[in-house]
């Protein structure tokens, strides 16, 4: 080492002057809109935790009484993902709505095929929010491209008011309210505000799992100053989702030189041009992360990427590449080290990674576990019982024995 | 890339002005092109410039420039190769290549554009799964055939399907044909949405057969919520 | 009614206008905040001018020596304005040093040279880890090293086989706010290239650019001979992303002449980073009630042909405070400053 005193990063952190946001907040113009009787705020409700976006602005995430507006992708095909969501805000004895009047935000749809246009997507997100108003609970969006998308409606809606004239029309031919929510909240930062509530809850020891973690495109790209940066996470460099929460869980986060990669979902790519989001997800993420960083699990926020991360990995061994590693969201993680069954309510049956060294380095019996699930099934396919319960889904063989 | 004036000559100038200005009529147009420094930073984080000759900075140079001509070519050869991800939004003139390429895929589609067309060729099913019945993708699309590359665990999938959902704690996930239980009140909603914003009309141009599928869908369910007034 | 002139801020501009003043034999009261003389090249550890390699302390020295011990010149260092009142020909300032101790100057002008402070590259629109990366340094950081004569990795140490320069860090960004261009930081990143490769003449250096902004004599002076003498590497096209691979930094960016991405390891990054407005420019403005401009610099109303007058009569500005200045700029601005300062207090006696 030289004896030059050079800055290095704790002395830098030491010395680093707080400065004004850049960019204008997009919530001061929707609140002065709502003076100038254009719409209804929708309130963030009380309790909620403030956090730090990107240029150090304070964010509200609210904790309970919220609008579930699901995912398709997640609901339709890792349905292990919502599940995990709706049982952590059990878990924490939150009341919330899970809604049938909610549609998709169509975003898939949209950067797919653009089969739609700036008016309808405004119209899309405004009825779910106009929804949610109606029954007094406040929306937290699945999807990372729900939230993106909704962040640029937003945008739009503020800026350009002969699109917000023509929404509000359709919305009062609707019959519903013209209503812009105080903040748009992804539910990953509900996890994010909520991550010392599950380590305070956890009963495994993930001291020995190493998490690389896959950050959304659309959650911090679009907008990039609504999204929480954390001091105490990669300097505030990066954004600290997910990362916070498997670190308060006590895993092992390791980095990998493609963080900031996309995935390579590309929406309409990965439905019929899935050559380029296979050869983009093998070679520039899971390779990348198997080589560098030795993962037990890649732990992503969103939809797309679980899919993308997930799914990719098959066609890849077949060609002899360096992959095969479990993908899952945060939530199921949190889930897991809660101890949720990791079939009946984080349902890793519909994964096609393997992740069954995973949960045996967790310390979870999957063998007792998977025996439990196909029990549960079979009551379902004689008949015994049309659907899995939540109290179904927290019993186990174990929990039983205890007395639980 | 080629000489912009060697391609698609068939097609006259005056045809390639007009889908020009229908994209700088768009009101986001304004918003997602200041100038351009050239300086590549789109470039550096597009994940589709790794794999195709694609290049968002090239995009939003033709824009800057007005260049008519290469515009008509990127709007045919180039903008659906975009993964739509917007790492280029990082852009410190303050561009937003990938909403240009969004604001010329709708000038494309409302155009009827024949390659559009194939670049959507095979995903009319997912079209009409969001539009008819509110989510995007369902539980039976799950199917091996329709992703081959996905292995064998889809037929598991597959074959299980129904008592796997029924295995599912949430109420609104006990469903098929959908990702989850949408009312009947809130597709008739999302029908008079997609009316009113002219939607159809732009599946219509791309899609024939398709809209009339749609249009049948929806005619029924719209009359009987009351929406009739299109 | 004073004929005395009152400067703010020891630095180049301020110690050119106080020498200018005293001069001309009008009575000047240069105030300073820290304890010595020589402003940001001496607070940074500048090592070497640009263009001429001059070494920075002796440039300042001789600077130093024309207001140090003279009767024209009441020194204040360890001071800051904190409260003014009056107005062209009788202004009225408070002084506050270190210890809280308050005493009232007069002056009938004042020149305000209080400087600029270096971006912070942790605000940056791109993605450079500086708070991540030991070895992602800022050119600050750099001249400190260069002003021993040496060039390591903070990291390890060790002598850096490849360093790159990315330019245009916190300027000419329309989200960051500071759209403008900062002007001498293609020279000082050229300067530094060729400072590095004569102590590492084994290293490979680079510098990713989106234009050379290279005006006069330094197209000649430093351009040209950090690519003919030096074989330094320019490449057009700037850098998106650093990360950490094989214990080395790696860099996104686009080699917009070969139209393709482009990843690269290296050892050690610079970071160009630009210019805004210091605290003190702020804070002495608001004080005097000096327009500023969106930036936060002082607003310069005559602009191009008068760059020294502010919005308030009386109260001139010379260097940084004003927006991106280089060395000529500011003692040029000095020297007119000057001028306009001692003919105002001079008029004012005479009526």
């Amino acid at each position: 080492m030289s004896g030059i005193p050079l800055p290095i990063v704790q002395e830098r952190l030491e010395r680093r002057r707080p400065a004004e946001p850049p960019t204008e907040d997009i919530r001061e113009k929707v609140f002065e809109l709502e003076a100038a009787g254009e719409w209804i705020v929708h309130r963030v409700p009380e309790p909620y935790t403030e956090v730090t976006t990107k240029y150090g602005r304070i964010k509200k995430i609210p904790h309970e009484g919220l609008w579930h507006h699901k995912s398709c992708g997640q609901c339709g095909h890792i349905p292990g993902y919502s599940t995990s969501i709706f049982w952590l805000m059990r878990h924490l004895g939150f009341e919330y709505e899970d809604p049938k009047d909610q549609t998709s935000c169509t975003a898939w749809n949209y950067y797919a095929s653009a089969t739609s246009n700036s008016a309808a997507q405004a119209a899309v997100a405004l009825r779910n929010f106009g929804a949610a108003y109606q029954s007094e609970h406040f929306p937290l969006i699945h999807c990372g491209t729900s939230y993106g998308h909704y962040k640029d409606v937003r945008e739009e809606l503020v800026h350009h008011a002969e699109l917000r004239a023509k929404v509000r029309k359709i919305m009062d031919h609707l019959g519903r309210p013209f209503v812009m929510p105080e903040e748009i909240v992804h539910y990953s930062e509900w996890v994010y505000a909520m991550r010392n509530e599950f380590a305070a809850r956890q009963v495994l020891d993930l001291s020995e799992v190493t998490v690389t973690v896959h950050p959304a495109c659309h959650y911090h790209k679009l907008i990039v100053e609504d999204a929480i940066y954390d001091p105490d996470i990669y300097g505030g460099q990066r954004t600290a989702v997910v990362t916070a929460v498997a670190k308060a869980l006590g895993a092992t986060v390791a980095d990998y030189s493609t963080w900031f990669d996309c995935c390579g979902f590309g929406f309409r790519h990965i439905l019929v041009q899935r050559d380029f989001t296979r050869s983009f997800a093998t070679q520039r993420k899971i390779e990348v992360m198997v080589e560098e960083a030795n993962p037990d699990v890649v732990l992503t926020h969103d939809t797309g990427c679980v899919t993308t991360l997930d799914q990719s990995q098959f066609s890849a061994r077949a060609h002899e590449r360096k992959v095969g590693v479990p993908v899952m969201s945060e939530a199921q993680f949190a889930a897991l080290a809660m101890g949720a069954h990791p079939y009946k309510v984080c349902q890793l049956h519909w994964h096609n990674t393997e992740s069954r060294p995973l949960l045996e380095k967790m310390g979870i019996d999957w063998k007792e576990r998977w025996a439990e699930f196909e029990e549960e099934v079979s009551m379902l396919e004689a008949g015994e019982k049309d659907f899995l319960t939540w109290d179904d889904a927290d019993r186990t063989a174990t929990a039983a024995s205890a007395g639980v | 890339m080629t000489l912009a004036a060697h391609t698609y000559t068939e097609v006259p100038y005056e045809e390639k002005l007009r889908l020009f200005d229908e994209m700088r009529a768009d009101p986001r147009y304004e918003d997602y092109l200041y100038g351009c420094y050239e300086c590549g930073i789109c470039v550096a984080a597009c994940p589709s410039a790794r794999f195709y000759d694609f290049s968002p900075r090239k995009i939003t140079q033709a824009h800057a420039r007005q260049d008519v001509e290469l515009v008509f070519e990127q709007l045919n050869d180039d903008v659906w190769n975009c993964s739509q991800c917007f790492s280029c939004t990082r852009c410190p003139r303050g561009n937003n290549p990938g909403g240009l390429i969004t604001v010329m895929r709708e000038v494309a589609v409302g155009n009827g554009l024949g390659t559009a067309r194939d670049a959507l060729e095979g995903y009319g099913r997912v079209v009409y799964k969001i539009m008819g019945t509110g989510t995007q993708v369902s539980p039976d699309m799950l199917q091996p055939n329709a992703f081959p590359d996905w292995g064998p665990h889809v037929k598991e999938i597959s074959d299980h399907l129904e008592t796997w959902r029924r295995a599912l704690q949430p109420e609104t996930l006990h469903t098929t044909t959908t990702a989850w239980e949408v009312d009947d009140r809130t597709v008739a909603e999302l029908y008079y949405i997609w009316y009113a914003t002219g939607v159809m009309e732009m599946i219509e141009e791309v899609d024939e057969g398709l809209h009339e599928i749609l249009e049948d869908v929806m005619e029924e369910v719209l009359e009987e919520a009351g929406f009739d007034d299109l | 009614m004073s004929d005395a002139v009152l400067v703010i801020g020891g630095g180049p501009a301020g110690l050119e206008a106080a020498r200018s003043v005293a001069d001309l034999g009008t009575q000047v009261i240069l105030v300073e905040k820290r304890n010595r003389l020589g402003g940001t090249p001496d607070e940074a550890g500048y090592a070497a001018l640009t263009p001429n390699f001059e070494p920075t302390q002796e440039a300042l020295d001789r600077m130093r020596a024309r207001v140090v011990d003279r009767p024209e010149v009441t020194l204040r260092l360890g001071s800051s304005v904190v409260e003014a009142s009056g107005e062209a020909g009788a202004f009225e300032v408070t002084l506050e040093d270190a210890g809280g101790g308050r005493s009232t100057v007069e002056a009938g002008a004042v020149i305000m040279a209080t400087g600029f402070q270096h971006f912070d590259p942790g605000r940056e629109t791109q993605m450079y880890g500086y708070y991540e990366f030991p070895d992602v340094i800022t050119l600050v950081d750099a001249e400190k090293m260069l002003s021993e004569h040496h060039f390591v990795r903070p990291s390890n140490g060790e002598e850096p086989k490849s360093v790159a320069f990315i330019q245009c860090v916190g300027s000419r960004d329309r989200r960051l706010g500071n759209e403008y261009c900062s002007k001498v930081c293609c020279g000082i990143s050229s300067k530094q290239a060729i400072e590095i490769r004569r102590i590492l003449p084994d290293a490979r250096v680079y510098i990713f650019y989106i234009d050379m902004r290279m005006y006069g004599y330094w197209e000649n002076q430093i351009y040209w001979p950090a690519q003919e003498e030096y074989h330094v590497n320019y490449v057009r096209g700037i850098v998106t992303e650093i990360v950490e691979k094989g214990g080395r930094l790696l860099m996104k960016g686009e080699d917009t002449t070969m139209g393709r991405p482009l990843e690269v390891p290296m050892d050690v990054i610079i970071l160009a980073v630009g210019m805004e407005p210091s605290q003190e420019t702020r804070n002495v403005a608001s004080v005097f009630g000096v327009p500023q401009n969106k930036y936060g610099f002082v607003h310069v109303p005559g602009e191009p042909m008068d760059a020294v007058s502010t919005g308030v009569a009386g109260v001139f500005v010379a260097g940084a405070a004003a927006g991106p200045k280089d060395l000529e700029d500011s003692v040029s601005m000095a020297g007119a400053a000057a001028v306009k300062a001692v003919s105002l207090v001079r008029r004012q006696g005479a009526a």
